[in-house]
């Protein structure tokens, strides 16, 4: 297709932007042009979705030049059904984080915002590139920004005390972050390194047909899902998140929570599943099996949460639970239905710490204790919070309902069990929710700080009202989505299932 | 030695006359001279650098071997411009900082020229009388310029422990070539591999191993490898940061490209191979583990990059255990330590680039002094975190390049355990460079500061420090292939 | 014969060795090194390794031990005839020299050395052997020979930069 490199625009738009944006003089120019920048990347990225060709399983807007001949390293982009709404999800996501992110943020402007231009260039690269290295180069880009984004516009609050260092408490979360996903992804490295030498290319989609030895399989599953399975967090690797989310300024953990997550699960998909069918089967269960400890472990520990973020942070280990229990639920309604609910995830847990940060910017608190009958007092804030509370919850006509209920599908389909543990989870989460909402909006508005906390402005609408607005396309017209990722979620289960040929094209080396 | 093979020797004459120019220029027209004129010194010497590349271009490496003594092949070529190049930019650090400290420079740049001539002839010297004599004349130079400070306790004290160290060091490997020479009666390295795997000696097992551990003495300590290390972090942290520069690139470099050549060429042989590469495997595990965890420990920044440049000699090791004699191979291991060493001398003199930066400003070398930095000179800070993040290896970076490409000749190999026991070391090794990062951007200055001022000579070899390591990273296509070549020289001896 | 002088020179090249460690005085001590260095030198001359020897004396008495003696004489405060000898690890040094002389006395002892490797037949004229040295300066040790005096010019320029006066 040599067309209009759209996805090359997309992806390295936002770092000019960012690059251009650090040479502007006076924050108010700042502000319009990063929010500019991110509004034009969420339009052009947009013709993704008008000139998609529907129907087709594989890549599409493909584009593909030789980076490092010598190697056959290729700068190699290309989007299909899986990757299409994560794409969108993170430049339409960008936009309204910039726009949140215009109050609020005291000091340093600038830099913050060039910091999330950066970031979502990251993102997008992972989400578009197809080539392990260019991919890998994308993986790391993204984490640089987002430590940055934590250790230096984190709540400032306490002290932490490691290897004998006194750190901030959001340096330490910020140091977490960094090396829990880097000791990850230098496992990646190595197994990247494996395929290549076995494959002789970097090239995601021809090293699928290499047909590997299932026991070699097991092993790079592994180092991979290492990598992914601390990004998702999938349960016991989620550790770090609780930390980086609390500690991350608002716009960072919409971005964490709603697209950085993404990565890990996304990753699963595109790499873990086709590259390895054979692991993928063998530890399928296994991992799934995680995933339920995950939703439930998740759910249980956000219902006993005081901090309102924190008790959003953990609701998310139970969400990206229930992806990765469609993931491995292994057939096509299960794919299908956990990526729609990454995008549900980031929109609903997004719009959640959105709320989350718009409170806090008004009270500086966030303890569920100190809050109560806000809804007498803020009421626009008071429904909007209850329709994102109630799409996080997965009530039916909303978004979060259609994602679960094609994961249960899935699972059900996998193993009874699992369904049923999954419903569950469901069941917690609709609790721990309406937890805090009974706690934030109802009851008496009897504490003093609360009664002159103003409504929200014209700019949190604006901010909230798309995200708002897509719960109900989502919720009620599914099938504007499903119909371009269920090909591509066919396609990738199919080729699971596919005998694989064992021919290994490997050159073993010998000294 | 024939008229004819001077032609080859243009660089290093070059080299020798520039030094001996730089001496006099200094003594009859400069001294004298008023400051403004004497400032030109630094300036003479890189143009002698520059001319002596010029020379590398007739005879550079076309594979010609000088009265047995000398070998010009592209191998030897990419150490030669790897010289150059790190020579011109320890200048350029050293040419305000040498200002500010001393009415003296005149011999630091003769001295420095000196080590550029002195890595030329060792790297390509294919004869044990000639490694051994070209090293020890690296080493004295570097002893001299260690202490060029004789004032200052602690550049003494770092000249001394480093001359105590290589003295012994070099004993011991003057030791080892001797068995070498008396199991074979040669000191060519061709001639030494035949000597072995024909001779009775040669097939002894006291003296095959013995030897490689005593040799291993004089290179470890060159590239600073555990156990040879010790030196390390009080002379990196009393030198002249420029020279601390010089010893953690140029010199490191040069211990390695002798070790290649001398295990290569005058070890190749397969049963020879299997000793040095397990021995150097175990070296290369304890070199990066040990470097790093004492690195977690530092708070003056060239002592934590003293350590971490031997953990680096740990990963570049990597490379040499992992050779393949197939050099049509992306990855031959050999080629792996040459892109590693290169971007590392980028990196790292970048680094030594920014903390002479601040340590003429301020003074200052402990890390918690670049607390705030980021407010005070967001460029020193952005550049040293660009640095930074390449000794990580994170892409898309020259350290990243390096790291890939031992990573990738290991894989290739199957070492597995060294893989893991890397990849875990490399994380290790992200927590202390962060915390630089850390200061830098997240902990408020003490108190407030001056923007810091960088002249202009050092806003050069930062600027070309930090757009090489970049650039490593994003096209990395002309440096595989460089190295690639200059590989294959070395690989032709393996058997 | 050859025997006999190379007991004797070895017990003059050990017992200056022992000087070197044992003596209070600095300088005494550096100087006692020259005099080691010497009868290696000598040594070498002995084993027909003639270049070694010249190299072994421009190396190391004139290169190296000028540094030291120079190092010396600008130091204050250590020259003192007080100082202490022995410092709490000389039990290990001790140990480990003991410890690498056996390994070395197993290695010189268990390899089949080739005899008379590259050596000239015994009985060689010493004016010939000079003649032999100084064609071999020229001829395939020209390169060697001339960078050890750079090495030594460098040496000298260290030397000067040690002694110069305060700053």
């Amino acid at each position: 297709m040599n067309q209009f490199p759209l996805l090359s625009v997309i992806t390295l738009l936002p770092l000019v932007g960012g690059l251009i944006l650090l040479a502007l003089p006076g924050a108010r120019l700042q502000k319009w042009w990063a929010l500019g920048v991110s509004l034009a990347t969420f339009v052009i990225s947009c013709l993704l979705f008008v000139w998609w060709k529907a129907g087709e399983a594989g890549m599409q807007f493909v584009e593909r030049l030789p980076w490092v001949p010598q190697f056959n390293i290729q700068y190699y982009l290309g989007v299909d059904g899986l990757s299409l709404f994560l794409v969108l999800l993170t430049t339409f996501l960008t936009v309204l984080v910039i726009l949140f992110s215009w109050e609020g943020v005291e000091q340093q402007l600038k830099p913050f915002l060039a910091l999330l231009l950066l970031l979502e260039t990251g993102m997008i690269g992972v989400f578009v590139a197809l080539d392990l290295v260019l991919f890998y180069a994308f993986w790391e880009l993204s984490l640089i920004p987002m430590y940055f984004l934590i250790g230096g516009w984190g709540d400032a609050h306490g002290t932490y005390n490691f290897l004998g260092r006194t750190l901030s408490w959001r340096v330490y979360a910020a140091l977490k972050f960094f090396l829990y996903t880097f000791a990850g992804s230098a496992l990646m490295l190595v197994a990247i390194l494996v395929l290549y030498i076995r494959g002789g290319t970097f090239d995601l989609l021809a090293l699928q047909q290499i047909g590997l030895a299932p026991n070699l399989q097991f092993w790079l599953f592994l180092a991979f899902g290492l990598a992914f399975a601390i990004k998702v967090p999938l349960f016991p690797f989620h550790t770090w998140l609780p930390d980086a989310h609390v500690e991350a300024p608002t716009a960072g953990s919409v971005i964490l929570a709603s697209v950085l997550l993404k990565m890990g699960t996304y990753g699963f998909v595109r790499f873990c599943l086709p590259l390895f069918p054979d692991a993928s089967r063998q530890l399928g269960p296994w991992i799934a099996a995680l995933a339920i400890v995950g939703i439930l472990y998740g759910a249980l520990v956000a219902l006993v949460q005081k901090d309102v973020k924190s008790l959003v942070a953990y609701s998310s280990v139970a969400h990206l639970g229930f992806v990765m229990l469609g993931i491995f639920a292994l057939n096509a309604q299960g794919v299908a239905g956990a990526t729609l609910q990454m995008v549900n995830h980031g929109l609903s847990t997004g719009a959640l710490f959105l709320m989350v940060g718009m409170l806090y910017n008004r009270r500086h608190t966030r303890l569920l204790a100190d809050f109560g009958g806000l809804w007498k007092q803020i009421p626009i804030y008071g429904f909007l919070f209850l329709i994102v509370a109630l799409s996080s919850a997965g009530l039916p006509g909303l978004n979060g309902f259609v994602g679960e209920f094609n994961i249960l599908l899935g699972a059900f389909q996998m193993n009874r069990a699992y369904a049923v543990f999954g419903t569950l989870g469901i069941i917690l989460a609709a609790w721990y929710l309406l937890v805090a909402v009974r706690q934030m909006l109802h009851g008496p508005l009897n504490k003093a700080e609360n009664m002159a906390v103003r409504d929200l402005n014209v700019r949190e609408i604006v901010t909230l009202a798309p995200i708002i607005l897509l719960f109900f396309v989502i919720g009620l017209f599914p099938n504007l989505f499903f119909d371009k990722i269920n090909p591509s979620a066919q396609a990738v289960v199919d080729a699971l299932n596919r005998p694989q040929p064992i021919v290994s094209m490997a050159v073993d080396s010998e000294r | 030695m024939r008229a004819s093979d001077l032609i080859h020797l243009l660089p290093e004459l070059i080299l020798l006359g520039g030094a001996a120019l730089v001496l006099l220029l200094d003594i009859v027209w400069l001294r004298r001279a008023e400051e403004r004129r004497r400032q030109l010194l630094p300036y003479v010497a890189l143009g002698v650098l520059l001319v002596a590349a010029l020379g590398l271009i007739p005879g550079g490496g076309d594979n010609v071997s000088v009265a047995t003594m000398l070998v010009f092949d592209p191998f030897a070529l990419f150490f030669k411009v790897f010289a150059l190049l790190a020579v011109a930019l320890i200048v350029l650090l050293a040419t305000p900082y040498m200002q500010t400290r001393t009415p003296f420079s005149g011999e630091f740049y003769a001295l420095l020229l000196a080590t550029a001539l002195a890595i030329c002839l060792a790297v390509s010297a294919s004869n044990l009388v000639m490694i051994y004599l070209s090293m020890e004349f690296l080493s004295i130079t570097s002893y001299v310029l260690a202490g060029y400070f004789r004032q200052d306790r602690k550049s003494g004290e770092a000249a001394l422990k480093y001359f105590l160290y290589g003295a012994t060091a070099s004993a011991v490997m003057l030791y080892g070539m001797s068995l070498l020479y008396g199991a074979t009666g040669t000191t060519d390295l061709a001639g030494l591999v035949a000597g072995l795997s024909s001779g009775a000696a040669g097939q002894s097992a006291w003296l095959v191993t013995p030897a490689i551990i005593l040799l291993l003495a004089g290179f470890g300590f060159k590239a600073s490898l555990v156990p040879f290390h010790q030196w390390a972090p009080d002379t990196y942290e009393g030198a002249p940061t420029p020279v601390t520069a010089f010893l953690s690139t140029a010199s490191k470099a040069t211990g390695f490209a002798i070790l290649m050549r001398v295990f290569l060429v005058g070890m190749g042989a397969a049963s020879m191979a299997s000793q040095w590469i397990s021995l150097l495997v175990a070296l290369s595990v304890v070199t990066m583990t040990l470097g790093n965890l004492t690195a977690l420990r530092q708070t003056n920044i060239k002592r934590l990059l003293a350590y971490s440049s031997i953990a680096q000699a740990g990963y570049i090791l990597i490379g040499v255990v992992a050779v393949v004699s197939d050099s049509t191979r992306i990855f031959t291991g050999i080629n792996g330590v040459l892109i590693y060493l290169l971007a590392y001398l980028f990196t790292n003199v970048g680094a030594f680039a920014v903390v002479t930066a601040i340590e003429d400003a301020t003074g200052k070398l402990e890390i918690k002094d670049y607390s705030g930095l980021v407010r005070r000179s967001p460029w020193l800070a952005g550049l040293l975190f660009i640095f930074l993040i390449s000794l990580t290896g994170v892409p898309p970076t020259g350290g990243f390049l390096g790291k890939f490409f031992v990573f990738g000749a290991a894989v290739q190999t199957r070492m597995w355990v060294l893989l893991a026991i890397a990849a875990v070391n490399s994380v290790v090794a992200a927590f202390y460079y962060l915390n630089i990062v850390r200061y830098m951007f997240f902990v408020p200055a003490a108190e407030e500061g001056e923007p810091i001022r960088v002249g202009r000579p050092l806003q050069g070899a930062l600027a070309i420090t930090a757009v090489v390591t970049v650039l490593l990273g994003l096209i990395p296509g002309p440096v595989i292939l460089w190295a690639s070549e200059s590989a294959r020289s070395l690989l032709l001896a393996l058997r | 014969m050859q025997q006999a002088i190379f007991i004797i020179l070895a017990l003059l090249t050990l017992g200056a060795a022992l000087m070197t460690v044992i003596t209070r005085n600095l300088l005494r001590a550096a100087l006692w090194l020259v005099a080691t260095f010497f009868g290696i030198a000598a040594i070498f001359i002995l084993l027909r390794a003639e270049f070694l020897a010249v190299a072994q004396i421009l190396v190391y008495v004139g290169a190296i031990s000028t540094l030291i003696i120079f190092a010396i004489m600008l130091s204050r405060g250590i020259m003192d005839p007080d100082q202490v000898r022995f410092n709490g690890q000389w039990g290990v040094v001790g140990g480990f020299a003991a410890l690498l002389f056996v390994v070395l006395a197993v290695i010189v002892t268990r390899v089949p050395w080739p005899a008379a490797a590259g050596g000239a037949p015994v009985g060689d004229a010493p004016a010939d052997a000079i003649a032999r040295l100084g064609a071999a300066f020229v001829g395939p040790y020209a390169i060697p020979f001339e960078v050890a005096s750079v090495l030594l010019v460098v040496a000298m320029i260290g030397a000067i930069i040690i002694a110069r006066e305060r700053e």
